[in-house]
């Protein structure tokens, strides 16, 4: 590989985060990460890019931190109808991009905005992908929408501290808004139960999900 | 780690964590290297094998090969590229690196450097505007100072075809092996 193809191999590496342009306040995650006890390594999967702010904050703990920014990963951009990917593909190339050892037990997932641009067979090949690292203590945070209505634009999400969440704008992403409702998600993201939910000022809805037991993975194909 | 489930945890190990690691400064490992001595290989500089080196080695070329190691710090400066595992002391990136990296003391990926790979290291910082991805192994309970951890590949990578040993000096276009052992110079 010459030097230029590695160069232009990490040029796809992500897109550079943007500037913080809001501290947002969580009580929701707070509750979630102090259930975090001080003595146990912890592993965490990060669906957003690696921020500065997120790995100053778990610096603290011993954890293993997987940051795997999918937003833009071209097999997730919008295809023809005849090129769509079954769910059965769309999930093998989850799992191959998410790229979890064999093995790992997540004890932490951050989806943050991810979620409200998967379509249907996107978001439950997500789930059949994340299911066999799933354990019955996996908590989940993200944001989903109060209503389908609600127009969001995609956001990043670092921890600052345990109740406190920065947000940056993200460069253009072109994976479509396509929000699910409350039951939409609860239905297709089957390895996930919701625990709490708070309704931000906006129509976002900030959710804390925890695992529930199920098959590994939810028969999906097609 | 939560509560109600402790028993499920699959392999939790009972290291201290929560602990108040030192802050990490924004002392980088180039300014200890500037009273120490620093093998460098330079911008327009390639080496195709791999690199141990017993002093500081700071990289402005490019190293493809399996492993970079040193029994001190590594930098890779802005226009470094590495394409293979790194393994020091402390380890700070500004340039490109695609390959695991181990810092037995910290792991630094300044604002301009971009990372694919995964890190083990007791401490590890990412300055605004660093591009990473794989993952990160942190644990501050483990004391500073130790040896530094050696993927696998390091260990043959001293008997390795084209590898290159450094003591203190600079690496010009002479020094240059690629690996079937010959020298050569970069583009």
């Amino acid at each position: 590989m010459t030097a230029a193809a590695i160069a232009e191999d990490m040029g796809r590496l992500a897109n550079p985060a943007g500037p913080i342009i809001d501290r947002q306040q969580s009580k929701l995650l707070s509750a979630m990460l102090q259930r975090i006890s001080g003595g146990r390594r912890i592993t965490v999967l990060d669906v957003g890019p690696a921020l500065s702010e997120t790995v100053e904050f778990f610096s603290r703990y011993h954890c293993r931190l997987h940051f795997v920014d999918l937003i833009d990963e071209p097999f997730l951009q919008p295809r023809e109808p005849k090129k769509r990917l079954s769910q059965q593909q769309l999930s093998k190339c989850f799992t191959d991009h998410l790229a979890l050892p064999e093995g790992t037990q997540l004890d932490i997932c951050l989806f943050g905005d991810f979620l409200n641009f998967l379509d249907d067979t996107a978001l439950r090949a997500f789930n059949s992908a994340l299911r066999p690292y799933l354990h019955s203590g996996t908590r989940a945070h993200g944001f989903g929408v109060h209503h389908r209505a609600v127009k969001l634009e995609y956001r990043q999400y670092g921890i600052i501290r345990h109740d406190t969440v920065s947000v940056r704008k993200r460069n253009n992403s072109a994976l479509k808004y396509q929000p699910h409702s409350q039951i939409e998600v609860a239905e297709m993201l089957s390895g996930f139960a919701f625990e709490r939910g708070l309704l931000l000022p906006n129509g976002k809805l900030e959710m804390i999900l925890h695992s529930k037991p199920g098959p590994s993975n939810d028969g999906g194909g097609g | 780690m939560f509560d109600k489930h402790k028993g499920n945890r699959p392999s939790a190990q009972e290291e201290p964590a929560k602990k108040t690691a030192p802050p990490m400064t924004s002392t980088p490992p180039a300014a200890s290297m500037a009273t120490e001595s620093v093998a460098m290989i330079g911008e327009g500089i390639s080496v195709t094998g791999d690199v141990n080196a017993t002093s500081n080695l700071k990289v402005g070329g490019v190293i493809e090969g399996r492993s970079v190691s040193s029994s001190q710090n590594v930098e890779v400066s802005e226009a470094g590229i590495v394409k293979a595992s790194i393994s020091a002391k402390e380890v700070r990136i500004s340039g490109q690196v695609a390959g695991d990296i181990s810092g037995s003391e910290k792991v630094l990926i300044t604002r301009t450097g971009r990372v694919k790979g995964n890190i083990v290291s007791p401490r590890v910082q990412l300055d605004d505007g660093a591009l990473f991805r794989g993952s990160i192994d942190m644990n501050p309970g483990k004391a500073a100072g130790s040896k530094p951890a050696q993927p696998a590949a390091v260990s043959e990578a001293k008997t390795a075809a084209g590898s290159t040993s450094m003591g203190s000096k600079s690496l010009g276009a002479d020094a240059v092996t690629d690996s079937s052992g010959q020298g050569k110079r970069a583009g």
